[in-house]
C-alpha cells in the first residue's frame, strides 16, 4: 500500500456519507495510524450533496483536501456529476447501481469504475438503514485502510449504545460491513 | 485555584474547535466570552461543556462587539480571558482589540477564517490575514500565531496565553475553518508538567490599597490630549514591540540552502506547500519551503537570508495577496521575482501546486 490513502465519498445528505467517514478514520485511529477526515460543509442545512475527504497514512497528513482521490464512491446522480473531479488514472470509481442516467457522466479516465448493488441489498437483504455500513465495507476492501475487526470495533464503539438495546442490529451492522466487502472483492475478481 | 483538566499526555482525534477548547482549559484559562459563528461555534459548545467540569466560566454576549469588550473586561480584572470568532464576528471585535492595544490589554482571541468579504462563505479562507493582523485604528501592535495542525491549534492557544500576558500586546491564534471542522491526532498534554511556563495574570484594576499612596495608580488611557501626549505613547509601544519582535518571532523553513525556487505560504496551505516541495525534490527540482507562523511581528530576517539565494519564490494563499504584501514588505529592496498563486476563498491542494511550480 502506497503512503496516504485518499478517499472521497459523496451521497445525498441523509444518506450516512459523513458518519462512514468518521467511523472510518476514527478506526485507522484506533490502530494508530495518522487519519484525517473533512467534512464539506455549507450553509445549508439539508439537503445538497454531501461530500467527505478522508486520508489515511503511515505519517502525518498534508493538506486537509486532494485532487486526486485513491478511491471515489458517489451515492446519488449528483454525487456522480460532483466527484468526477477527483478522479485520475489511478483512481477505483464506484457507484451505486441504481442510479439512473449517468451512463454518459461517468469518469472516463479512472483505473476502474464499478456499479455496485448496495443500495438494491440493502432493501432487499438487509435493512435500508444499513446501507451506509455496506458503503463502508465496500470501502475498507477497496483501499484495506483498515482490518475487517477494526472496522467492526469502531462500528461497536459509534453505535454501541444501539446495540445494547437491540442486539440484532449488532449482527445487521456487521453484515452490511461484510457485503459490501463482498461486492467489492467479487467486482474486482 | 482552577482545577487542571489535563494530566500526562493523552494521544487525541478530535476536531479543531476541540483542540482549541482543550487548550484553553490546559492553559488555565478562566473564563470565556463569545458570541456565535460559524465556523468558530464548536469552541464554544465544547468550552461551555467542559467549563463547568473544571470551575470555569462562560458569558454569551450580544453580539461581538461585546465579546470583544468583555475579554477585555475579564482581562482587566486579572483572569485568563479569551474569545473567539470568525468574518464578520472578527470585524466587530477588531473595535475592542485596538482598545486593547491602546490599553496594552493582554486578550486572546482564536479566528477561524472564513470566506470573505462579508458573509461570503462558512467554509473556509485566509482572507482575515490583513485584518487579524492590521485591524483597528492603530500600528498593529499584536501577535498573531497562524498554526496548521490541530497540535498547533493546541500549542500556539496555549502559548498565546503566556505570550499575550509577557509583554501585554493583544495575541491572535489565526485558524480556519479546515482546522476547525477537519478531524485529525494530536497530544494534549498538561504545558505544565513539560516546562512550559503559563501566563501569569494580575488585576489591572481594582487592586488592594490606596492608589497613589499605597500603590502606583492604575492609570489606563485609551483617550490623548494632546497629539505631542499620544505621539510619545505610541512611540514607546513600537519601540516595546520592536524589543520583543526576536523573543516571539517564529518560522519554518526547510530545502532553501541549494533552493531555486522557494515556496511560501501560511497556516493550512503550508502543509500542501510542504507535501508539494516534498513531491517536486523527488523529481528532482531544486524547491524550497518558508512559511511564516507569526504574521505579526513577521519573521522579516529569515525571509531576507533565504531570498537572494534563490531565482524565484512562489507566495502561494486562499486570499488575492495578504501574504504576499508582508512577504513583498519584508523583502523590499530584494530583486529576487515574486510570483503569486492567489486563491481567495478557496482550499489548496499539493497536487496544484506541484504542477503550477513544474509547467
Amino acid at each position: 500500500m502506497k503512503g496516504t490513502v485518499k478517499i472521497a465519498l459523496a451521497g445525498e445528505g441523509g444518506q450516512g456519507v459523513q458518519s462512514v467517514a468518521g467511523i472510518m478514520v476514527e478506526a485507522a485511529n484506533d490502530e494508530g495510524r495518522e487519519a484525517l477526515y473533512i467534512p464539506n460543509f455549507g450553509v445549508e442545512q439539508r439537503g445538497g450533496v454531501s461530500l467527505a475527504f478522508c486520508q489515511i497514512s503511515d505519517e502525518k497528513v498534508g493538506a486537509p483536501k486532494f485532487r486526486d482521490a485513491d478511491l471515489v464512491i458517489a451515492l446519488s446522480d449528483r454525487a456522480v456529476r460532483r466527484t468526477r473531479q477527483y478522479v485520475n488514472k489511478d483512481t477505483l470509481f464506484i457507484y451505486d447501481s441504481s442510479i439512473q442516467g449517468i451512463e454518459d457522466e461517468l469518469p472516463r479516465n479512472a483505473k476502474k469504475v464499478l456499479a455496485i448493488p448496495a443500495l438494491d441489498i440493502a432493501k432487499k437483504e438487509l435493512h435500508p438503514r444499513v446501507f451506509n455500513i455496506i458503503i463502508m465495507g465496500a470501502a475498507i476492501e477497496a483501499t484495506k485502510i483498515v482490518e475487517m475487526e477494526q472496522a467492526k470495533k469502531a462500528v461497536e464503539k459509534r453505535l454501541g449504545y444501539k446495540f445494547a438495546q437491540n442486539p440484532k442490529l449488532r449482527e445487521l451492522n456487521f453484515k452490511a460491513l461484510e457485503r459490501g466487502a463482498e461486492l467489492v472483492k467479487e467486482s474486482l475478481a | 485555584m482552577v482545577e487542571k483538566a489535563i494530566t500526562g499526555e493523552k494521544r487525541a482525534f478530535m476536531t479543531g474547535n476541540e483542540a482549541v477548547a482543550w487548550a484553553a482549559l490546559a492553559a488555565e484559562a478562566e473564563i470565556m466570552y463569545g458570541y456565535p459563528i460559524t465556523p468558530q461555534n464548536e469552541i464554544m459548545h465544547y468550552w461551555t461543556r467542559l467549563a463547568p467540569k473544571y470551575g470555569r466560566k462562560f458569558l454569551q454576549t450580544e453580539d461581538e462587539i461585546s465579546a470583544g469588550f468583555t475579554t477585555c473586561g475579564g482581562v482587566l480584572a486579572g483572569k485568563r480571558a479569551f474569545t473567539a470568532t470568525a468574518g464578520p464576528g472578527n470585524i466587530l471585535m477588531q473595535e475592542a482589540m485596538s482598545m486593547a492595544e491602546m490599553l496594552r490589554i493582554p486578550t486572546v482571541v482564536v479566528v477561524q477564517q472564513r470566506g470573505g468579504p462579508s458573509t461570503a462563505t462558512v467554509i473556509y479562507s485566509q482572507q482575515e490575514t490583513t485584518l487579524t493582523c492590521f485591524g483597528g485604528n492603530g500600528e498593529g501592535l499584536r501577535i498573531v500565531y497562524s498554526t496548521s495542525s490541530h497540535q498547533e491549534l493546541f500549542d500556539y492557544t496555549i502559548k498565546a496565553f503566556q505570550i499575550a500576558w509577557k509583554y501585554r500586546f493583544p495575541t491572535f491564534v489565526l485558524g480556519d475553518g479546515y482546522q476547525a471542522k477537519m478531524r485529525e491526532s494530536l497530544y494534549l498534554y498538561n504545558p505544565e508538567e513539560k516546562g512550559i511556563p503559563l501566563a501569569e495574570p494580575y488585576p489591572f484594576l481594582g487592586q488592594e490599597g490606596r492608589p497613589g499612596v499605597e500603590r502606583e495608580p492604575s492609570h489606563l488611557r485609551n483617550t490623548y490630549n494632546t497629539e505631542e501626549e499620544l505621539y510619545q505613547i505610541i512611540s514607546r509601544y513600537v519601540e516595546d514591540y520592536e524589543r520583543m519582535t526576536p523573543e516571539v518571532v517564529e518560522y519554518q523553513a526547510s530545502d532553501f540552502e541549494d533552493a531555486e525556487i522557494v515556496l511560501i505560504a501560511h497556516g493550512i496551505v503550508s502543509r500542501a506547500a510542504r507535501a508539494a516541495v516534498k513531491a517536486l525534490r523527488s523529481e528532482g527540482l531544486k524547491v524550497g519551503y518558508f512559511r511564516p507562523i507569526t504574521l505579526r511581528p513577521f519573521p522579516v530576517g529569515k525571509l531576507r537570508e533565504i531570498a537572494p539565494k534563490a531565482k524565484k519564490l512562489v507566495v502561494a494563499e486562499s486570499a488575492q495577496g495578504q501574504l504576499f504584501k508582508l512577504v513583498q514588505e519584508a523583502l523590499y529592496g530584494e530583486t529576487v521575482p515574486l510570483e503569486p498563486y492567489f486563491k481567495p476563498g478557496l482550499g489548496i491542494t499539493s497536487e496544484e501546486l506541484v504542477e503550477f511550480i513544474m509547467f
